[in-house]
């Protein structure tokens, strides 16, 4: 007995010493910051084949911005050009819609530059195939839909104004008039919010219109429209949301 | 890069020390001291060419070709390099559209990273479009709170991974982000997220304890700090004993240090993350001495340094 205890033991002393153990003692850091000036070619041209493809579909100008776009919260020129955009092809579909929210986390670029704007970057901004939906949204899920908005801090409205008060909306005005919980209101949104995404949950059980146009079509459609009309974006902030009290 | 100088200034001083025979234990240090250098990213966001030069904030910065040129410059200086991605490989630029994240893959498998997580992101072309690039990557996809039971990911991820660098055993393992109300239900699918404080404590505790791991690794996807109580980093971090780095994303925070944790069980716990889009390369460097509690001084730390081997 003893005899096997002791080999046991030393079984897991053996196996237990195969690794002897070792402690941090200090650490170092750094960061890089990745810049243009040294790219290893074989990833280049890993890279060519795929890129050549893209840019011809991609670097296609579409229209043009006088004045860079920014991403920002409550209220953002680009996020203003998104909700508008959402806005204005919903009405193609149903002249009852009268205003458009989309989530702030949708918009995936920081920035879109004055100048040239082309069909990737509407891609780069919105990569997602997200389609436009049209909610029909009660007037009390509405508040709730605004404080929603409020907590987050603001997302891109088209058709909306309030104040944010800590986490609450107030002060809503839906399409110029103020906020009335007995109506309903034809609200255009994307599918990822109207499922529940952004934890809109209180979208799931509304009645929806589900169309077959991908928000980033409603962009390109937008930026189109304007180049035709010789109208580059014009970028400005209109307090649609602002933080007050 | 000023800590990179001071590095090797310190190396040449050490070396210098050496060759005065200031260090009669020169090889004992040798094998008690053992050096690990990681490099990481998070969120790269399908972003493999830099910021096009259109005048707006990061023009110029990021690519996937001038990251591998880093990579290189900092495996030739040092001997044991971890290359770790913290998820949101996929969805960003058009790359991503169109070739549904296999350029994003083949380009870390040829970067040799050591291992990734998954972030919400990489579910945007539900778990089958993850699925379907998995033949491109060389490397493990680690992620301890997703149950893949009955979807096409079920046995193709891992939890946890062990790596020997040297003579240290290194255990990483992967948390992801809740996906409801995140990520369509469609894209997801039957995939179980699992609370990551409960699951981080289970796997640390096999890492540490029963693997006997010398370092263990998070790549996480939680995201760094949040206002409300919801799951983060920092939390993590605070709550669970054994973890000695996180290595975080989907909040696309930079920080420009990372931050220093004291966690639960008095130990530190360091949290790094670096922005998004491949903008920036962190590089944490961990020094390892088996003597538990001793304080190297700083001229003996770099022994290990691969360009003062030849001393």
């Amino acid at each position: 007995m003893g005899r096997i205890t002791a080999g046991l033991l030393a079984a897991v002393f053996l196996l237990s010493a195969c690794h002897r153990p070792y402690y941090i003692q200090e650490h170092h850091d750094q960061f890089y910051s990745v810049k243009n000036d040294k790219a290893d070619s074989g990833f280049v041209n890993m890279l060519a084949p795929y890129k050549k493809s893209m840019d011809a579909q991609m670097q296609v100008v579409i229209g043009h911005a006088d004045t860079t776009l920014y991403k920002a919260q409550p209220e953002s020129t680009l996020g203003d050009f998104l909700a508008d955009a959402q806005l204005t092809m919903a009405q193609k579909i149903d002249k009852e819609v009268i205003a458009a929210v989309a989530n702030y986390g949708g918009i995936r670029v920081p920035y879109i530059s004055a100048g040239e704007i082309t069909l990737g970057k509407m891609y780069e901004m919105m990569p997602f195939d997200n389609m436009l939906v049209i909610a029909e949204v009660p007037g009390d899920v509405m508040k709730h839909f605004c404080d929603h908005i409020a907590r987050a801090k603001g997302w891109p409205v088209s058709g909306i104004r309030f104040d944010i008060v800590g986490t609450e909306a107030r002060n809503i005005y839906i399409d110029g008039s103020p906020l009335d919980v007995h109506k309903t209101y034809k609200i255009a949104v994307n599918d990822y919010m109207a499922n529940g995404g952004d934890n809109c949950d209180f979208l799931v059980p509304l009645k929806k219109a589900t169309t077959n146009i991908f928000i980033r079509d409603a962009l390109i459609a937008y930026v189109k429209k304007r180049e035709e009309q010789h109208q580059p974006l014009h970028p400005k902030i209109e307090n649609r949301l602002q933080y007050g009290n | 890069m000023a800590t990179r100088r001071t590095f090797i200034k310190k190396a040449a001083a050490g070396g210098a020390l050496m060759l005065a025979g200031g260090f009669p234990y020169q090889s004992l240090a040798g094998e008690r001291v053992q050096k690990l250098t990681i490099l990481h990213t998070n969120d790269v966001h399908s972003h493999l060419e830099p910021f096009p030069m259109d005048g707006g904030k990061y023009q110029g910065q990021g690519g996937v070709a001038q990251r591998a040129a880093l990579v290189e410059q900092v495996r030739q200086q040092e001997e044991h390099v971890l290359l770790l991605d913290a998820g949101d490989i996929f969805q960003g630029t058009p790359y991503f559209n169109l070739y549904k994240g296999e350029p994003e893959i083949k380009a870390m498998s040829m970067l040799g990273y050591d291992a990734c997580t998954m972030g919400n992101h990489d579910f945007d072309a539900g778990v089958e479009g993850f699925a379907k690039q998995l033949p491109h990557a060389n490397f493990p996809v680690l992620t301890a709170n997703y149950d893949f039971t009955n979807t096409v990911l079920e046995g193709k991820t891992h939890p946890y991974k062990i790596f020997r660098k040297g003579k240290l055993k290194i255990g990483i393992f992967g948390l992801g982000v809740e996906l409801h109300g995140l990520v369509s239900d469609h894209a997801y699918g039957n995939t179980k997220y699992i609370d990551p404080l409960v699951t981080a404590r289970t796997v640390t505790e096999k890492l540490k304890k029963n693997e006997k791991c010398d370092m263990v690794i998070c790549l996480s996807h939680l995201g760094y700090q949040y206002d409300s109580n919801k799951v983060s980093d920092m939390v993590l971090a605070k709550e669970t004993e054994n973890i000695d780095l996180i290595i975080g994303g989907h909040t696309h925070t930079f920080l420009d240090k990372p931050m220093s944790v004291i966690n639960k069980n008095g130990g530190e716990t360091i949290i790094n993350q670096v922005g998004w889009a491949g903008l920036r390369l962190g590089q944490l460097d961990f020094v390892f001495d088996s003597k538990k509690g001793s304080k190297l001084a700083n001229a003996q730390s770099v022994i290990i340094a691969k360009q003062t081997r030849a001393f």
